[in-house]
C-alpha cells in the first residue's frame, strides 16, 4: 500500500474541503432533522425553542396526524396521481424533446419559446381558467383532472431537460441506425431513447417532486377524500386560532419520506442529466 | 421496447379508466339517487381538523341529516385551513357555480357572491319565521344584510375582550384597566417589573394586534367608535385612527416581544402560553387551549384572567353567517334555507355554546347553566360585557377585501419606525379609496 505524504498546504486545503462539504450537508440536511425532531416535541417546545432536542420521544403526534386528516388515503391517491402524470409527462415529452432536438422545421424555436414561456406564468393566474375547463370536461373531483393538470404544468422543465438529453447524444448515431435500414419510430424507441435515460430519469423525478409536493390545484379541483393528495393533509393541523404543529410536523414527516427516498434512489441520474450538453466537443 | 411503449401505453389507459371512474363530475349539486328523491347538500368546510368548530360541525351536521333523513342530506367536503377556504370559494364565485350552501366566515364571501349575483335572497324565508326573525338586530342586519334584503345568517358572535396573567399582573401590583391611560401605566409598571406587557403581531392580519388598535380607535371618542362601527371605511387619515397607531408603533417598540414583528398569532398565543407576555387580544374559542397541555403548563388556566377594553368597549359583531346560493334546481335551493334555517337556528347556537364555548350570534340565544359551568372564564367575561356600552365590529371586519393583507404587509414598517403613523395611515386609505365596496 502507498501512502503519500502530504504538504501542509495540501493538507489544510483538504481541512477546508472537509469543512466545506460538512456545511453543505449541515445545510441540507438541517430542515429534515429538524421537521423530524419537531414531531416528537409538544407545540410548547417548538414554538418557545425551535432548536432545542424533544424532551420525550413520544409518537402521540403520529397517532394525531393519522386521526385528524386521512393520510394513508391521500397517500394512496398521491402516489397514484404522481406516478400515472410522470409516466405521461415524460412518454409525451420525451417524442417532443426528440422532435425539438434532432428535427429541422419551420417556427422550431418560437414554438419551443412559447412552450418554454408557459413555465414563467403564476399558478394563481391559471386557477380559474383551469378549475372551468375541468368542471366542463366533467372532470372534477377525478384523480384524471389531477393527472391532466400536473402533466401540463410539468411540461416545460421536462421538454428543456429532454431536449438538451436528445440534443447531447451524437447525431451520427441516428444516421447510423437510418442507413441500418431503421425507420423514424424504431430509430427514436431502440436508439435514442436508451441513450437518453439520464434525461429520462431526471425529467421523471422532478415530474414526480412536482406531482407530489403540488397543493393548489389539488385543492382546487378535488374535493372527496377519495381523490385527494398529500400535501392538503398538512392543512389539517393549523387554522386561524388554533395549531398543532406536532401533527403537522408528523405528517410532513410522512409526506416528505418518499420524495427523498425516490430523489436518493435516481440522484446520479439527476444530477448528471441536469449537466448534459452543457460541455461540447 | 416494444414491452416498454406497450406498456406506457396500457398505463395509459388504466389512468384514463381512473379518471373516468371519479367519484364525481361536478362541483356541487344535488344528487337524485335512483332509488329515492333525497337532496345531497355538498358543503365545503374549513371547520375540520384543528379548527376549533370542527366538532360543532361534525355535529350539527349529524343531526340535520337525521332530522331530514330520506329529504335532505349534507355532505361535508373538506377544506383544511381557513385561507385555502376563502381562495377556493373565490375561484368558484369568479367561475360562477357556487355550492349550494356557503359560510361567509370572516372573508367577506356574501360581497363577492352578491356582485356575481349568486345569491338568494332569504328575506321571505327569514319573515315567515318568528323566531328566525327575532335574531336580526341592528348588528346582524349590518353583517348578514343589504339594502334592506336578508341574504345571510350568523351563527356566532364576536365577542371579544383581552386576557391578562393573574400571576404577572399580582407581581407588577396592577389589576385590569378601566381607562386608556391606566392601560399604558399598567405597562410601565410591568416593564418595570421585568414583564413584558403585550403579545403581539404583524403576519396573517395581525389578529392580536388589530384588536388592540380597533379598541383604542373605539374608546378615543365618538369619531372613533363611529369609525369601528363603519362597514368599508376608506379615510384611515383621521385623528382617532393616527393617534392609536402612533401608540401601537410605540407599544411595538417598548412594550412587546421581539418576534411580534414578523410573528404570526400563534407565537402571540404561544407567548402568552408560556408566559413571557402578560396580555393577549383574542376571543373566547381560546379558552380551551389554556388547558392544553401541549400548548402550555398544567394549572396555566387557573392564572389567566379575563377583562373588556378600557372604556367600557368590547367587540360584539356577529361573524358574516351562511347564504344560500342561486341553483339551476329550486329544491336544492330550498334544501339550502333549511339547512341555513338549522345551523343557524337558537338550539344549534346553543349546541356550538355547550360544545366548544362559541358566543352565539342570536341575542335572543339562551346561555345554559351548562355552558357557565364549562367555560367558568366565559361566564366571567360574558357578565362583564353585559354592561359595556361602547361596541363595535373588528377593524379587519370593517375593512374593505384585500386591506388586511396591506395592513399586515405594512405593520412591520410600522413596527419598526420606517413608516410614521401618518404614513401606514395614508397607504391604507390609498388602497380602500382604489378598492372601494359599492
Amino acid at each position: 500500500m502507498t501512502h503519500f505524504k502530504l504538504s501542509p498546504k495540501q493538507k489544510a486545503a483538504r481541512v477546508f474541503s472537509y469543512l466545506f462539504m460538512a456545511l453543505c450537508v449541515l445545510v441540507a440536511l438541517f430542515p429534515i432533522v429538524w421537521v423530524v425532531l419537531s414531531s416528537f416535541k409538544t407545540n410548547r417546545e417548538i414554538l418557545s425553542n425551535g432548536l432545542q432536542l424533544p424532551s420525550t420521544f413520544s409518537f402521540s403526534g403520529y397517532k394525531q396526524a393519522l386521526e385528524m386528516a386521512p393520510i394513508l388515503k391521500f397517500f394512496v391517491n398521491s402516489l397514484i396521481v404522481s406516478f400515472a402524470s410522470t409516466a405521461l409527462n415524460v412518454f409525451i415529452l420525451a417524442m417532443a424533446g426528440y422532435v425539438f432536438a434532432k428535427k429541422k422545421f419551420r417556427f422550431k424555436n418560437l414554438i419551443f419559446g412559447i412552450l418554454s414561456l408557459s413555465m414563467v406564468i403564476p399558478s394563481t393566474a391559471l386557477m380559474s381558467p383551469v378549475y372551468t375547463v375541468i368542471t366542463k370536461l366533467h372532470l372534477y373531483d377525478t384523480k384524471m383532472a389531477l393527472i391532466l393538470v400536473y402533466t401540463a404544468l410539468n411540461m416545460p422543465i421536462s421538454l428543456m431537460i429532454l431536449r438538451s438529453a436528445f440534443a447531447a447524444i451524437p447525431t451520427e448515431l441516428e444516421e447510423a441506425a437510418y442507413i441500418d435500414g431503421a425507420g423514424f419510430f424504431r430509430t427514436f424507441w431502440q436508439v435514442m431513447m436508451p441513450c437518453a435515460k439520464g434525461g429520462l430519469a431526471s425529467a421523471a423525478v422532478l415530474a414526480f417532486l412536482g406531482s407530489w409536493n403540488e397543493f393548489t390545484f389539488a385543492l382546487l379541483l378535488t374535493s372527496s377524500t377519495s381523490t385527494r393528495t398529500l400535501p392538503l393533509s398538512l392543512s389539517y393541523f393549523t387554522s386561524q386560532f388554533s395549531f398543532n404543529y406536532t401533527a403537522m410536523f408528523a405528517a410532513i414527516t410522512i409526506a416528505v419520506l418518499p420524495s427523498i427516498i425516490v430523489f436518493s434512489i435516481f440522484q446520479e441520474q439527476v444530477c448528471s442529466s441536469l449537466t448534459a450538453g452543457s460541455v461540447k466537443g | 421496447m416494444k414491452r416498454m411503449f406497450a406498456c406506457l401505453l396500457s398505463l395509459a389507459m388504466l389512468l384514463a379508466l381512473i379518471g373516468c371512474g371519479g367519484s364525481s363530475s361536478q362541483p356541487s349539486n344535488s344528487e337524485d339517487s335512483a332509488s329515492s328523491k333525497e337532496i345531497v347538500i355538498k358543503y365545503p368546510t374549513f371547520q375540520v381538523g384543528a379548527n376549533t368548530a370542527a366538532p360543532v360541525v361534525a355535529k350539527l351536521v349529524e343531526e340535520f341529516n337525521a332530522e331530514y333523513a330520506g329529504k335532505y342530506r349534507i355532505e361535508v367536503e373538506d377544506v383544511p385551513g381557513d385561507a385555502n377556504y376563502a381562495d377556493k370559494i373565490k375561484v368558484m364565485i369568479s367561475s360562477g357555480e357556487l355550492p349550494p350552501v356557503v359560510y361567509g366566515g370572516g372573508y367577506k364571501l356574501l360581497d363577492l357572491a352578491l356582485q356575481a349575483d349568486l345569491v338568494v335572497d332569504l328575506t321571505d324565508a327569514v319573515n315567515a319565521d318568528p323566531e328566525w326573525k327575532a335574531m336580526y338586530n341592528e348588528t346582524w342586519e349590518s353583517t348578514d344584510c343589504r339594502d334592506g334584503r336578508i341574504y345571510a345568517s350568523s351563527s356566532e358572535g364576536q365577542l371579544i375582550g383581552y386576557y391578562y396573567n393573574k400571576e404577572l399582573f399580582n407581581q407588577a401590583g396592577i389589576k385590569p384597566a378601566e381607562t386608556w391611560e391606566e392601560f399604558f401605566d399598567n405597562c410601565d409598571r410591568l416593564l418595570a417589573a421585568g414583564i413584558t406587557p403585550l403579545a403581539m403581531d404583524t403576519a396573517d392580519g395581525a389578529w392580536c394586534t388589530q384588536l388592540l388598535l380597533g379598541a383604542m380607535i373605539a374608546g378615543s371618542g365618538d369619531e372613533g367608535l363611529e369609525f369601528m362601527n363603519t362597514s368599508y371605511p376608506t379615510n384611515y387619515n383621521i385623528p382617532s385612527v393616527v393617534d392609536a397607531i402612533a401608540k401601537i408603533q410605540k407599544l411595538y417598540q417598548t412594550c412587546t416581544t421581539l418576534d411580534a414583528n414578523g410573528g404570526a398569532y400563534e407565537n402571540a398565543a404561544n407567548n402568552f402560553f408560556s408566559e413571557n407576555v402578560a396580555m393577549i387580544c383574542n376571543g373566547p374559542w381560546m379558552i380551551g387551549d389554556f388547558s392544553d397541555t401541549s400548548k402550555t403548563t398544567e394549572g396555566f388556566s387557573d392564572k389567566v384572567g379575563v377583562a373588556t377594553y378600557p372604556g367600557g368597549f368590547v367587540y360584539d359583531a356577529p361573524i358574516e353567517g351562511m347564504f344560500v346560493t342561486k341553483q339551476s334546481d329550486p329544491a336544492l335551493e330550498e334544501a339550502g334555507i333549511a339547512m341555513v334555517k338549522f345551523f343557524t337556528s337558537p338550539k344549534a347556537q346553543q349546541t356550538a355554546l355547550e360544545t366548544q364555548g362559541m358566543v352565539p350570534a342570536g341575542a335572543t340565544v339562551e346561555i345554559t347553566q351548562t355552558a357557565l359551568d364549562a367555560f367558568p372564564l366565559l361566564a366571567d367575561f360574558l357578565e362583564q360585557a353585559s354592561v359595556c356600552e361602547k361596541r363595535g365590529n373588528t377593524l379587519t371586519g370593517l375593512m374593505v377585501p384585500g386591506l388586511e393583507d396591506t395592513f399586515s404587509a405594512e405593520l412591520p414598517n410600522l413596527a419598526s419606525g420606517a413608516d410614521t403613523p401618518e404614513q401606514f395611515c395614508q397607504v391604507l386609505t390609498d388602497f380602500a379609496t382604489a378598492n372601494p365596496v359599492t
